[in-house]
């Protein structure tokens, strides 16, 4: 077996604000190509352990590591990409196409003054067709559906062309159609284009079948390597709460 | 109409005038969209301790103006980031220790004259060689900088954690912001005048966004809007001998509605 390195890898991280202990000593690793699934009641802290991973937020203690590297050390931003929660609750009056918003994706990798050369269009292009809002491009953001703007959201996180994708219940208020075809396509993302998935959501049931791991967050962290036991982790979890020990914490092997 | 530019003080501010509708509506949309729009008003006043500091020390004033409205935007950011749940009381404070240090200056120095409400409302008559020189040094540095970071602030309005995620140094980009808006509004109060350069550079930005058109698009309607007041609100001023910076907002201000009124749903 090889050894890899894992894009994340997270030791004994915690987070206190105010003597209010967030996230208490949680450690755990993602590697490539995997497909993670978040869940956990609200304020248990899922989105504080994702800014903390994506450097947004520092870590009481604890140590952070990005594809092996410290992550104040990290220099390649653009391999990661990001929906944060809320992302598509855009300001109406935001003046900016669908256009405008993903071509925001390929900031990073011009340089100054440089325009978008073909490259960059191409990868504008296809992320606008993969998430299918190629017909929306002239539109103004502003005046789409929840589920089209997280559509765009996702492109604009797939212009980079990132290797990994890190989703912040991004599905909140999108009708049951949407919802199904968004997560059948995030399950090709990861099938198809081997991009590793991070996907914060309350909806397990729906995508246990595609997922490979899954994290409990409610303060510390429960680690399921089972997609087959998703659901008994879920309710497990659930009975515990905060109280819940690490059930699962095998070393996932690759 | 074109007999006014017979003359060389007009020719003078119709050029500044022209520079700084440019740099005050291109860089009013970053900061507008970046939420910023009180700064501006603080930093005009700030600028104003330099002109202050300049009549009465006989330095040049618009250069004194540039170098205080860059440390203060210096100052504003750095207390910022110590006080990040009060910005704005941090302009209210520095807003009114500016305008309170400024009057001082001039009254002790005994300079309280015309030459100073020049710098408060503008004046056409005021532009001297050296100031358009001044205004196309610094000018032309400030827009170069906004030329190249254009992306990255747009980037940074719409979601500025998202821009620090995909890699963009958002601490160094806010911070040439605001520098380069420094520049420009010290670079205005010849023309536009200290207490009225805030608006020459949010509202043609606020009259350009009721078109709810893409970026470029609105980057130039406001623009186009400051360009068409600042060229009236100066015609304006030189037949009826009133404050530039007076007839430029007030032009500004009709665009403003009139676009409100033809964008009304
Ligand atoms: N910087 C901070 N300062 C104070 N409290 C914080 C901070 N960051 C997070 N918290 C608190 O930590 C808790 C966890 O918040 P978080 O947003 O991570 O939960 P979540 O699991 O994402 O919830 P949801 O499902 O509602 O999105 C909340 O009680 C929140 O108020
Ligand atoms: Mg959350």
């Amino acid at each position: 077996m090889k050894f890899k390195v894992p894009i994340f890898s997270v030791k004994n991280l915690s987070f206190i604000v105010r003597g209010q202990k967030i996230l208490s000593n949680i450690s755990l690793e993602i590697f490539n190509s995997e497909y993670v699934a978040i869940i956990g009641p609200n304020g248990g802290g899922k989105t504080t352990l994702i800014r903390m991973l994506l450097g947004l937020e520092e870590p009481t203690s604890g140590e952070i590591k990005l594809y092996g590297k410290n992550i104040k050390d990290f220099k390649f931003w653009d391999k990661i990409g990001y929906v944060p929660q809320r992302a598509s609750h855009v300001d109406a009056s935001f003046p900016a196409t669908v256009q405008d918003i993903v071509n925001m994706g390929r900031t990073s990798k011009r340089g100054f003054f440089s325009r978008m050369n073909e490259k960059d269009k191409e990868a504008v292009h296809d992320s606008m067709v993969k998430m299918g809002v190629l017909h929306l491009k002239d539109k103004m953001v502003g005046t789409l559906s929840g589920g089209q703007r997280q559509r765009v959201m996702i492109a604009r996180a797939l212009a980079s062309k990132p290797e990994i994708l890190i989703l912040d219940e991004p599905n909140t208020g999108v009708d049951i159609l949407s919802q199904k075809n968004f997560y059948a396509l995030l399950a090709k993302l990861n099938k198809e284009e081997r991009i590793t998935i991070v996907f914060i959501t309350h909806d397990i049931g729906v995508i246990a079948d595609d997922i490979g791991r899954l994290f409990t967050v409610n303060q510390k962290a429960i680690i399921c390597n089972n997609p087959k036991e998703a659901l008994s982790c879920e309710e497990m979890s659930e009975l515990y709460g905060i109280e819940a020990h690490l059930i699962h914490n095998h070393k996932h092997e690759h | 109409m074109l007999e006014m530019f017979e003359y060389d003080f007009m020719q003078r501010a119709f050029l500044a005038g022209i520079i700084i509708a440019v740099l005050a509506s291109i860089s009013g949309t970053f900061v507008v969209l970046r939420r910023y729009s009180m700064i501006s008003e603080t930093l005009a006043h700030s600028a104003l301790v330099g002109v202050a500091v300049g009549l009465v020390a006989g330095l040049n004033p618009l250069w004194m103006a540039v170098v205080f409205a860059i440390f203060s935007a210096w100052l504003i950011e750095y207390l910022r980031s110590y006080f990040s749940l009060y910005s704005d009381a941090v302009l209210a404070v520095l807003l009114s220790g500016s305008l309170a240090t400024a009057v001082i200056i001039v009254s002790l120095g005994g300079a309280f004259n015309n030459s100073l409400f020049s710098y408060l409302f503008g004046s056409i008559l005021s532009v001297s060689n050296e100031d358009l020189i001044t205004i196309l040094i610094f000018g032309t540095i400030s827009m170069v900088l906004l030329l190249a970071f254009s992306k990255e602030l747009y980037f940074i309005a719409y979601d500025e954690e998202v821009a620090q995620t995909s890699g963009i140094k958002v601490k160094l980009v806010n911070f040439l912001l605001v520098t380069v808006v420094a520049i420009i509004i010290a670079l205005s109060i010849r023309v536009v005048g200290s207490l009225l350069i805030g608006a020459l550079m949010v509202i043609p930005t606020i009259a350009a966004l009721q078109y709810k058109v893409g970026f470029l698009y609105t980057v130039l309607l406001a623009l186009a809007f400051a360009l068409v007041s600042v060229a009236c609100g100066m015609t304006l001023s030189f037949y009826f001998s009133l404050p530039s910076g007076a007839t430029i907002v007030l032009c500004v201000l009709v665009l403003f509605i009139l676009s409100l009124i033809r964008n009304k749903k």
